[in-house]
């Protein structure tokens, strides 16, 4: 059980990475992660996830840093 | 000419199902029947009408009363019809003074032990011992009615919702053999034997003590006024029928709701619903008194904050105050600030419209359904494997399968008359193979025969269904064929190079799920070598950290052992609510249009932005836990809930109760206070299945009309109630029908292209999709290739086992998993007001003797359960059903808070929340916790807050 939204959802994207850590690569998990948080997550989500790989404190599994940066990344490219 | 099957005719067998045709003459005329058909039944079909008391074509012939007596040229004796087949060429005669005058001295000996309170019987008129007693001429009795008889037997009325009667039993035993054929639950004999016989429920015992289960199968069938609904003793007789669908659970049973003038009198299970042939449960069939309970809102009303009693105010101003109040604060805090819920309780039209409402009206995607915390991974699972969020199958296909598989699913209390088709199936020679922490009933169905418990711990699911298809693969059991020409080959031998790891072996999961290497083995092959087997799962399945991977990994069995696409196969979800199919399919989820149409795909985007004359969102929205989280963060501050409870069916409740108390605006739509609209600043009447039109999409796809039979109560159906709110918000809508609605579906839905309300008149009912390429509709879904990729063939997903992170331990040593019980629905908003409640008036903690010997927990005792999450009370029932380390309960009654206690664990790939396991640890108390002496209050000020705006508004007036 996690308590902060921000812990939620960093907590929700290494979940993510876990459960797909047999799609092949890092990268190729990072893939998997990447697309899911595009299809599904919200903006709002989104943002956050941004901010936690920022400045947060809180830890990432390797493939969902990978994908974290890539959605960060076009992020700011939308902005 | 064959006449046309008429539904509301007893054609006294039932239907053979051969296709070979045997012509025959009875009193002359020439008839042709299938082979096996019995001579009552052709004679039926032609119109002529062979008088019968112990048959009736929901049942198979019995043969004991002999009334139906003909003869036939050639044979002694007057053999009876029902249970005499056809044969070519067969001379029968019907009438002649022999078979008259037998048949008068049948009747005479029936009569002489009935009590001749006709004029004043509840059945008057609608008694088949009365029919047939006119039909064969009855004019004297001679026998008298002095002597021995049952005129003096007792009733009993033990049933709330029916009565037996002896003292007019005619002993047909059609009762006995509506419980144990159609029912399946064998709880009424016949008890004694000749003139002494008479019908018995269990050790004859009371109804209401026996294992009867209350379906009502026995009340149908019974010819006279024996077994009579209490309903029809108190109303008499009904005088006209409306065809209309339950909207309790994800079956759709189609029903008569039989009336008189606007009351319902009773509510008949229609013979022709293709989803349940005439039969039902106790929700559907009687627990209707909701409807007209007195605790209905019945006005719409507001008030400023949640401390403040309700104002009793008019449609408009209701609907004025919450459209101001959303626009003010899109004004002040952005457009995404608000959002919806749309239910799956309500129809696809409602649904539809709330969704357009909050899409095209609010601008955003923030639009959500209970779906996210039931079957959300089925839509997701079961998209990536096969292509489609729904199931594949019809219910009747479960009568192909020569094995069945059930995961996490309980289907003789959630979802029961499937439980009794599949009951049905089993005791034809069908094996199971339950794999559930709990042994559920389907486990002790009278009959069984070859039967497996997988008794797996809680969370572990993947680790099991892994394991299975591991077998599968090592062994040799492999459909290779069907792997070859159906499914993606490089995702397979992906899939393939996983699945044959050690990893997976039962022996190497054994220590993880705790059952034996062996069960699974031979439960494999089981599975493996059966002709054609079938999947059902439900909640057990998905409501876990790991519910979406589960249900890959079902999709990954049914594929590699090449069970998909014909009868008696497939993949099965049993849907919990009503609805929820529906739901799902009308785009109420935040990433998806109607028909499963990503946001982001700009092609189905473009079709609604065209049809709706907005530009749409690309992004999804927030997602029901989102809300809580963004509402908690002061950045979501309003919502508009349509028919759903959050606030008693979401986990963890202090959090979604904080969240809740945080929103500046609440508008809920309900047809009673529920847990939600004690948070809510607008409450707007909502109006029950009976007031509405529309239609209820069921866990085969089939999309059933639900009809209205009475007017709604505070004068709008739900769906008008949603127009009046987007006009007020200045997005114009104008509906004048619900079937208005549906051309729309139809027209944005590919799946959808061909449903009207005019085909569904036609055919009763249209299992989507049913589009140009299925005309008809899709009764068996990827017959021929999966809609996935541009190859159609199915993908196998690689299913990692990931346990979850609620785990016992020396605090909590237990694991706590929740579930359903056959009397109540859900939140129980419905079923606790009706008399179900005679079976289930709280929710109580079902523990193992074990576990309660170690803590001196006995039956009965108050028991503190706490969590991670909360803390909460409930009676404890100590039982064997249960493994030693897991506890069970419901969570129909808002009072007991079972979900202060579930947590914020959720599935990986949609959050769907992790009911089925919470760590916890019970010990005895003696009062309430906290939480509930604050719901208790709570509860108490708000029937006040509720109780002041009608005596003021009474006062005013
Ligand atoms: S109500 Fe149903 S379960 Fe009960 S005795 Fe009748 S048929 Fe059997
Ligand atoms: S209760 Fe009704 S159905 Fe049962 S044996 Fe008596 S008359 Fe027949
Ligand atoms: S099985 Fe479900 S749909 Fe059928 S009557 Fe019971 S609750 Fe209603
Ligand atoms: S109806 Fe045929 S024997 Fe009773």
């Amino acid at each position: 059980m996690f308590h902060t939204e921000e812990e939620s959802i960093v907590t929700m994207i290494n979940h993510i990475a876990q459960n797909n850590v047999s799609a092949g690569t890092e990268s190729d998990v990072a893939d998997m992660v990447e697309s899911h948080i595009t299809k599904f997550w919200s903006r709002r989500m989104k943002k956050i996830l941004a901010e936690q790989l920022a400045t947060g404190t809180e830890e990432f599994e390797p493939a969902a840093k990978v994908a974290a940066q890539r959605i960060s990344d076009k992020l700011a490219a939308k902005a | 000419m064959l006449q046309h099957f008429d539904p509301n005719k007893d054609y006294g067998t039932p239907a053979s199902l051969s296709e070979k045709l045997v012509t025959l003459e009875i009193d002359g005329v020439e008839v042709t029947v299938p082979e096996g058909t019995s001579v009552m039944r052709a004679a039926a079909m032609y119109d002529i009408n062979i008088p019968k008391l112990c048959a009736t074509d929901s049942l198979e012939a019995f043969g004991s009363c002999r009334i139906c007596a003909v003869q036939i040229e050639g044979r002694r004796g007057t053999p009876a019809s029902c249970t005499t087949p056809v044969d070519a060429g067969m001379k029968v005669t019907t009438q002649n003074d022999k078979l008259a005058k037998l048949r008068r001295n049948i009747m005479e000996l029936y009569i002489s032990d009935h009590p001749l309170d006709c004029l004043t019987c509840p059945a008057n008129g609608d008694c088949e011992l009365q029919d047939m007693a006119g039909a064969v001429g009855l004019r004297e009795v001679r026998y008298g009615f002095e002597g021995n008889n049952h005129l003096n037997a007792e009733k009993d009325q033990s049933n709330p919702y029916f009565t037996f009667d002896a003292s007019k039993c005619i002993v047909c035993s059609r009762c006995v053999r509506a419980c144990s054929e159609v029912q399946g639950t064998f709880a009424l004999t016949i008890d004694g034997r000749g003139f002494d016989s008479k019908v018995a429920a269990g050790q004859n015992e009371p109804f209401l003590d026996s294992e009867c289960v209350s379906c009502g199968a026995c009340v149908q069938a019974c010819p006279t006024a024996t077994l009579m609904e209490n309903s029809v003793i108190d109303m008499g007789t009904p005088e006209h029928s409306v065809t209309t669908t339950c909207a309790y659970c994800g079956v759709g049973c189609s029903f008569k709701a039989e009336m008189k003038g606007d009351k319902l009198v009773r509510m008949v299970p229609a013979k022709e619903g293709d989803a349940n042939h005439g039969h039902s449960c106790v929700k559907g069939r009687f627990a209707f008194g909701y409807a007209t309970h007195k605790d209905r809102i019945k006005a719409p009303m507001i008030r400023d904050s949640i401390d403040q009693p309700w104002q009793e105010v008019s449609w408009e101003e209701a609907i004025g105050f919450a459209a101001k109040r959303l626009k003010d604060i899109q004004a002040q805090y952005g457009r995404e600030s608000i959002g919806g819920i749309t239910s799956s309780r309500c129809t696809n039209e409602e649904t539809y419209l709330v969704q357009k409402l909050i899409r095209a009206a609010f601008g955003n995607n923030n639009t959500d359904t209970c779906a996210r915390v039931c079957h959300s991974p089925t839509g997701y699972g079961l998209k990536q494997t096969l292509g489609e969020s729904a199931g594949t199958q019809t219910f009747d296909s479960v009568m192909h399968s020569d094995c069945i598989l059930v995961i996490g699913a309980n289907p003789t209390d959630a979802h029961p008359v499937f439980g009794s088709l599949m009951r049905r199936r089993l005791r034809e020679g069908a094996s199971l193979i339950v794999t559930d922490p709990r042994e559920i009933d389907l486990l002790n169905t009278p009959h069984l025969g070859d039967a497996t418990h997988l008794p797996l711990r809680p969370g572990t699911n993947v680790a099991m269904v892994n394991a299975l298809a591991h077998v599968v693969v090592t062994e040799g059991y492999e459909d290779k064929e069907f792997i070859a020409s159906r499914c993606d080959t490089k995702a397979y031998a992906k899939w393939r190079e996983f699945i044959i790891d050690e990893r997976h072996a039962p022996e190497a999961v054994e220590a993880i799920t705790g059952v034996s290497a062996e069960k699974v083995r031979e439960a494999a092959r089981k599975f493996a070598t059966a002709k054609n087997a079938s999947i059902y799962y439900g909640l057990g399945v998905t409501e876990h950290s790991q519910g979406s991977t589960t249900v890959m990994g079902i999709a990954n069995l049914a594929l590699a052992t090449g069970n998909i696409g014909r009868e008696g196969v497939g993949v099965n979800p049993l849907r919990g609510q009503n609805n929820v199919q529906g739901s799902c399919d009308m785009g109420s989820f935040p990433h998806e249009l109607p028909g499963y149409q990503h946001v982001a795909d700009s092609v189905a985007r473009a079709r609604f932005e065209k049809a709706w004359g907005v530009e749409l969102d690309d992004e999804p929205g927030l997602r029901i836990p989102n809300m809580f989280d963004a509402a908690l963060a002061g950045e979501f501050r309003a919502m508009y809930v349509q028919g759903e409870d959050i606030a008693q069916s979401d986990p963890n409740t202090q959090h979604v109760e904080a969240a809740l108390s945080a929103l500046d605006c609440l508008i809920v739509q309900d047809i009673f206070l529920n847990e939600t609209a004690k948070y809510a600043h607008v409450l707007l009447p909502g109006s029950t299945f009976l007031e509405k039109n529309g239609t209820f999409t069921n866990a085969e796809r089939r999309i059933n009309r639900v009809r209205k039979v009475m007017a709604p109560v505070a004068g709008k159906e739900d769906w008008e109630v949603t127009v009046d709110l987007a006009n007020a918000l200045g997005y114009p809508m104008s509906y004048s029908h619900p079937s208005e609605i549906m051309d729309e579906i139809a027209s944005l839905t590919p799946s959808f292209a061909n449903v009207s309300y005019e085909r569904l008149e036609e055919h009763g009912s249209l299992q989507w999709p049913c589009n140009d390429a299925f005309p008809m509709g899709s009764p068996i879904m990827h017959t021929e290739s999966f809609p996935i990729g541009d190859e159609g063939k199915a993908k196998f997903a690689v299913t990692e086992f990931v346990p979850t992170t609620e785990r016992a331990n020396s605090r909590f040593p237990l694991l706590l998993t929740t579930g359903r019980i056959l009397s109540q629905y859900n939140v129980g908003a419905q079923t606790r007001r009706t008399d179900n409640q005679a079976w289930h008036d709280e929710d109580i903690l079902e523990l193992h003797p074990h576990d309660a010997e170690e803590r001196g927990i006995k039956t009965g005792d108050w028991l503190g359960i706490s969590s991670r999450a909360g803390q909460t009370v409930l009676r404890a029932k100590v039982s064997e059903r249960m493994q030693p380390g897991v506890v069970y309960t419901t969570f129909h009654h808002p009072g007991s808070g079972a979900n202060v206690i579930t947590t914020n664990n959720s599935d990986w790939a949609t959050n769907c929340p992790e009911y089925k396991v919470t760590a916890v640890q019970v010990e005895k108390v003696s009062q309430p916790s906290e939480w509930q002496k604050n719901f208790q209050d709570n509860h108490e000020r708000q029937y006040e807050f509720l109780r002041g705006s009608a005596s003021a508004n009474s006062a005013v007036k």
